[in-house]
């Protein structure tokens, strides 16, 4: 029992974070309809720029969030401004190999730059922890996933109640619509990418607080993103939210109870399924249900 | 939207009608060529150094995979990015059949096909009725799901560590081909692959590839059996693509689940057929040569950059010919024209 509940909160605490990375990826694909390969490695980025933060300022990480968001956010506007915007339009191979072309040349930047080394930011409080009932409950993660909750909680406001969250729900919905009602596209997409990549830097701060990584985790961070997106439905935050936290559990008590990496060949298995039987995935209908666009 | 952007991709690669146009020293041309190209080939290994006759392994490899794709994705228009399971499953009946079986290689080699086309039946039946960003995913995760199932069947595949075929000595069950060998078997697959794909771009099943390429309902309501066909593609893609498969993991000696399924692989395979020219006979030939030389040159000046280097070509290439080599230049050819910008702006928003 006390392995059991230890696994599922562990689980759950991750699963935050995987939300909180999946939820930008979801609101990429289903707004633009570019599958970001990139995604995982915005997330390393945001790693070692809070890193970075930290090793020569001594910020905390849970501050060097906010840098770590904002310089994203500006890379992200000029990547997808620059770089995807010009390829929207094409068949789908060529947007997923321009942004897997994008993610090996981020990742290779970083190993060039960092090297291959797992890195780890180290501060005084987040590897303690709180003891609830004889479960162990670290603090930095404790945090992780308090962040992650707030800013997916943020990211539903943001997108439902303002007025650049509108425009981005309507270019989502139909996008020939909304550009002859005003809304500038270009813009809308490159801010939609950026809040994306905002988020994957947040994320990777909490990552770089709560355990190591290196480069080479970025296929990772997307592939998960990949399952939780799917099963969450394109463009559905709380989806993302729900299926990244049923994602970290899962995985959580498969590392616990099921041998080796099977559990990854169930994760695969279960996204083919879904996709082949619900493409709108396991929560409901899909968010943009009038969308225009294949 | 991006249909009818599509739509003129998929027309500039329907190649002209048989004879059309062309004189008797262009049509000796495209057969000499080859012919000539192939024989200066076959006489390889007396000329060159061991080094780099493996690296023309590797090409011809990548031509025999990006020739598999060219069917699936470049013709059907199914942009398949999990194929490297075809791959792997190939290496690994292969492997499996030498080492726990002890089978010669060369019956061993044909079951790597039939164990290609039977699984590509298998997932295309559900798969192939998604489309677009949706198949392309399914098949990637496909992809890695099965390479997950691999590394968790130690007994029969060793698992996470590999399996190593017998290759010398008293154990081997065939004597290791060597370099000048899988020179040739790579060779002789990769003209196969081609061949069968120029049969297909002028059959009947090449028209109605093209023709859910272009538009599937149409195609269908024509009354075509879109899924029979679209399966039987894969299958064909998926027998290639093991047969490659089969003869890199003999060739390896040692094989890893993690390298024998790199999603890497799918990439190069695409990335040279699109390069070259999807849904032509010769471009994925020229995508996988071009990209393959580059790429061994990037490896052996600029290892610590090669790949940062390898992705910024990708990304480039994408942006200025996104059509490929042959049909951009059979457009500048015939327009007298050389239009890189036209190009980049093509698909932009």
């Amino acid at each position: 029992m006390q392995r059991f509940l230890q696994a599922t909160a562990y689980g759950l605490l991750q699963g935050g974070l995987f939300a909180i990375v999946a939820v930008g990826f979801s609101l990429v694909w289903g707004v633009t309809n570019i599958v970001n390969l990139a995604h995982g490695a915005l997330v390393i980025i945001g790693a070692y720029v809070a890193w970075q933060l930290h090793s020569a300022l001594g910020l905390d990480p849970t501050l060097g969030m906010l840098p770590a968001a904002a310089i994203l956010f500006a890379s992200g506007y000029v990547i997808q401004r620059g770089l995807v915007n010009r390829v929207v339009n094409a068949p789908i191979w060529m947007t997923l190999l321009v942004t897997f072309g994008l993610e090996l040349l981020l990742v290779n930047l970083l190993l060039v730059g960092y090297t291959g080394n797992y890195r780890r930011i180290r501060t005084g409080w987040a590897s303690r922890a709180l003891d609830i009932g004889g479960v162990r409950l670290p603090y930095g993660r404790l945090a992780g996933f308090g962040f992650a909750i707030l800013l997916t909680v943020l990211l539903v406001l943001f997108i439902t109640r303002t007025r650049t969250g509108l425009a981005i729900r309507a270019a989502g919905m139909d996008r020939g619509m909304a550009r002859s009602m005003g809304v500038n596209i270009r813009h809308v997409y490159a801010v939609t990418f950026g809040i994306a990549a905002a988020l994957a830097g947040a994320a990777g701060s909490i990552v770089g607080m709560t355990s190591t990584f290196s480069p080479a985790d970025a296929g990772h961070f997307t592939l998960q993103s990949f399952v939780i997106a799917v099963l969450g439905g394109l463009g559905n935050m709380w989806g993302a939210l729900a299926g990244g936290l049923l994602v970290g559990v899962v995985e959580s008590l498969g590392a616990q109870y099921v041998s080796g990496t099977l559990i990854n060949a169930f994760a695969f298995g279960l996204l083919v399924l879904v996709l082949a039987i619900r493409p709108s995935g396991l929560l409901g209908r899909p968010f943009y249900e009038a969308r225009v666009e294949t | 939207m991006g249909q009818a952007v599509e739509d003129t991709t998929a027309e500039t690669a329907v190649p002209r009608a048989r004879g059309s146009r062309t004189g008797p020293v262009v049509a000796a041309a495209r057969i000499g060529i080859p012919l000539a190209f192939l024989a200066f080939l076959a006489a390889a290994p007396l000329m060159f150094v061991d080094s780099f006759l493996r690296t023309l392994s590797t090409v011809f490899m990548y031509v025999i995979l990006a020739q598999a794709w060219n069917i699936i994705g470049g013709y059907a228009g199914y942009a398949s990015f999990g194929n490297v399971v075809f791959f792997g499953l190939g290496g690994y009946t292969v492997a499996v059949l030498m080492t726990e079986l002890r089978w010669p290689f060369w019956p061993a080699l044909p079951v790597a096909a039939v164990v290609g086309a039977v699984y590509a039946a298998v997932i295309g039946l559900p798969v192939l009725r998604l489309r677009g960003h949706y198949f392309a995913v399914a098949t990637l995760g496909v992809a890695e799901g099965t390479r997950e199932i691999i590394i968790n069947l130690p007994k029969l595949t060793g698992g996470g560590s590999g399996e190593t075929i017998p290759a010398v000595g008293s154990l081997a069950t065939t004597s290791y081909p060597g370099n000048a060998g899988f020179f040739y078997m790579f060779l002789a697959l990769a003209v196969i692959a081609t061949a069968v794909v120029w049969r297909v771009s002028r059959s009947r099943f090449g028209y109605a590839l093209r023709s859910i390429h272009q538009d599937e309902e149409a195609a269908a309501a024509a009354g075509l059996n879109t899924t029979r066909t679209k399966v039987r593609a894969f299958m064909v893609s998926g027998a290639l693509t093991a047969l490659a498969g089969g003869i890199y993991a003999f060739q390896q000696v040692t094989i890893y689940p993690d390298r024998l399924f790199s999603v890497e692989i799918t990439v190069l395979m695409v990335v040279m057929a699109v390069i070259g020219g999807a849904g032509t006979v010769i471009g994925p030939v020229i995508g996988a040569i071009g990209l393959e030389f580059l790429s061994e040159y990037l490896r052996q000046n600029v290892l610590e950059y090669h790949t940062l280097i390898f992705g910024a070509i990708i990304v480039a290439v994408i942006l200025f010919l996104p059509q490929g080599i042959v049909s951009f230049s059979r457009d500048a050819w015939r327009r007298r024209r050389i239009s890189l910008l036209e190009n980049a702006r093509r698909y932009s928003l």
